[in-house]
């Protein structure tokens, strides 16, 4: 356990590298979401006028929380790209020749999409706060909106590597990630669930993202809201405890 | 169960002016064993079938004792990396056994781990990290302590001449920065064996000498290496032993020099204004009747090629002999015997696959 700790933290310290030293990957993910949060806050302003919507607070007080929460999924969206180009270019061949676990290997890519996903989210948390959305429960709030969006970004990661890992080309990951993009549109992001058609409404009662957004939109409109973050918890763990499966099923048949 | 020594014995003599360890530590202790008593590697009988059908090793054995530098000398496609990679762990054989450093590859594959020291045929590195973050992550995930991978990353930086560029990332570098640098983060650990995949593939000369330079002074220092190349040069200059492999086979064994000799002969290259092949072999045959056997005159593509057992003495009679006739001799080479006709003696064909020693065939000509 002790030798899974050091090697992961070895091998982390080296994802984060190759995700930071190359601005555009941070700068391409976070672009979406503040661009959805300064064009749609204004474009549809008047849409917190219909029922549904809570009196009296804009429409960027709505949509922030979402936003936030998108960042999150932005991050980890291509998260296996980096694997597959290592595999292909006869990197993963070095780190399979050195004396460390195989799971080391997959777990030094995964447990950084925490820190991504985390540091994504608090970006574009940060962006909505100057532009005026609240944070009812302040600093406390903000680490547990950080923690929420990356324990999502490790839940949410296999939806990247089990297609990478399965089909091993970078252009079916890179394509089949915008597949996950109705999932977020599907979720309580930008009207709530009461306006949504009914098919739609029951879509979302199961949509894990959903539960991501409103625990993360309760800490910033109106405090701690336990059953909120349970929830949240909850059916991440559940998204989580599938795809790591998966994602752990696809990666020993590369790794070994 | 600890059958492998670090068989320093085999460095009898420390050389002065070795600036840097690049073997294993002496562990202290005398060590009585005979230099050549035990292989680092050993395998046998190895065969890999991929996919039902492609037999890319049919039965390969050689071992390799401790201190030497051993070749694996044949055309691409013969085997060879194929080979490297089950000594590496990185694919199972689907018959035989190969062991490591006393240990055996598929039973206990991180033991091998621990002691070996790999450089692909194609430079692995991380783009994004420098070339000391390299090292100095290679030295970590062998559990090296921060004194000594920080001291060791320095050393190897200095010596392969990498110290200007340490703090760049290796995504800048030139493809000779990459190979040495690849090259330093197998030695890293100081490792028992170093495994080498066509090690200079894709070099431009200098950077090719260069690195020869490197490999020879690793070698000096003690490290057990293997080699694969379909460079002749490499394989002669390097090798302490090498064996030639073709077809999934290894077809013979040796000393490089010694291997020479065995051709037997030295070339004569007689080069004609316009090679007509057979017609000037029969024509060279008749001439020499008597002091070279026909067998030994060959077609070639400028001429016409002799194996004469003592060249150099032979020539002038040879000569005597070839003029006049209407033969209109415009060149003569006198070389001795290469790895390469080595490799056409054993298999009939030339390990130059390259499409320069093609004849070029046009379309509709």
């Amino acid at each position: 356990m002790t030798a899974f700790a050091y090697e992961t933290y070895h091998l982390g310290l080296r994802t984060m590298r190759r995700f930071l030293r190359v601005p555009a990957n941070w700068i391409s993910i976070i672009f979406f979401p503040l661009i959805q949060l300064l064009i749609f806050s204004q474009l549809y302003q008047d849409v917190v006028q219909l029922q549904g919507f809570r009196e009296g607070s804009s429409y960027l007080d709505y949509l922030a929380p979402g936003q936030v929460a998108f960042a999150g999924l932005m991050g980890v969206a291509w998260s296996a790209y980096g694997l597959l180009v290592e595999y292909r270019s006869g990197y993963m061949d070095k780190l399979r020749v050195a004396p460390i676990g195989r799971w080391s290997i997959l777990a030094g890519e995964m447990v950084p999409l925490f820190f991504q996903a985390a540091a994504m989210a608090g970006i574009v948390l940060v962006v909505s706060l100057v532009l005026g959305a609240p944070l009812e429960t302040g600093v406390g709030g903000f680490v547990l909106i950080l923690a929420l969006a990356g324990y999502f970004g490790i839940a949410f990661a296999g939806t990247s590597f089990i297609p990478a890992l399965l089909t091993k080309s970078e252009q079916a990951t890179s394509a089949l990630a915008l597949l996950m993009f109705p999932i977020f549109f599907m979720s309580t992001a930008f009207v709530p669930a009461a306006l949504m058609p009914d098919w739609m409404q029951v879509v979302n009662d199961w949509n894990p993202i959903s539960f991501l957004i409103e625990a993360i939109r309760q800490l910033m409109v109106t405090g701690y809201d336990w059953t909120a973050i349970g929830n949240a918890l909850l059916s991440l763990t559940i998204l989580g405890v599938i795809l790591q499966i998966g994602t752990l099923w696809a990666f020993r048949r590369l790794a070994r | 169960m600890i059958e492998h020594e670090h068989d320093e014995d085999r460095r009898s003599t420390p050389r002065q002016g070795d600036l840097i360890e690049l073997s294993r530590e002496s562990s202290g202790r005398p060590d009585a064993a005979p230099k050549t008593s035990r292989a680092i590697i050993e395998v046998r009988d190895l065969v890999k079938v991929y996919g039902g059908d492609t037999r890319a090793l049919d039965g390969i054995t050689f071992s390799v004792a401790p201190g030497e530098v051993f070749g694996f000398l044949g055309p691409n496609g013969a085997g060879k990396t194929t080979t490297i990679r089950i000594l590496a762990t990185l694919l199972t054989a689907t018959a035989g056994t190969a062991r490591v450093a006393g240990f055996d590859v598929a039973a206990d594959p991180h033991e091998v781990r621990k002691r070996l020291g790999l450089a692909a045929q194609t430079p692995s590195l991380d783009a994004f990290s420098t070339g000391r973050e390299s090292l100095e992550l290679a030295g970590r995930l062998h559990r090296m302590l921060g004194a000594d991978v920080r001291r060791r990353a320095g050393e190897l930086l200095e010596l392969m001449g990498l110290g200007s560029v340490a703090g760049k990332l290796t995504g800048a570098y030139s493809g000779g920065m990459k190979r040495r640098l690849d090259l330093a983060t197998a030695l890293m650990h100081r490792p028992e064996v170093l495994i080498l995949d066509e090690p200079t593939e894709g070099l431009d000369p200098q950077s090719r000498s260069a690195l020869w330079e490197e490999l020879e002074r690793i070698s000096a220092a003690g490290t057990t290496m293997m080699l694969t190349t379909h460079y002749m040069e490499e394989a002669d200059r390097l090798c302490s032993r090498l064996a030639i492999v073709d077809n999934g086979q290894i077809v013979v064994e040796g000393e490089p020099a010694a291997l020479k000799r065995g051709v037997g002969a030295d070339v004569v290259l007689l080069q004609f204004e316009i090679p007509d092949g057979e017609g000037q072999v029969a024509q060279v045959r008749r001439l020499l009747d008597g002091i070279v056997d026909s067998d030994a005159v060959t077609p070639h593509p400028v001429g016409v090629a002799l194996a004469v057992p003592d060249a150099s003495a032979a020539i002038p009679a040879l000569l005597r002999r070839l003029e006049g006739d209407g033969l209109s001799i415009s060149g003569l080479q006198m070389s001795q015997p290469t790895l390469d006709d080595v490799f056409m003696k054993y298999t009939g064909r030339s390990i130059r696959e390259e499409a320069a020693d093609q004849p070029i065939i046009l379309f509709g000509a």
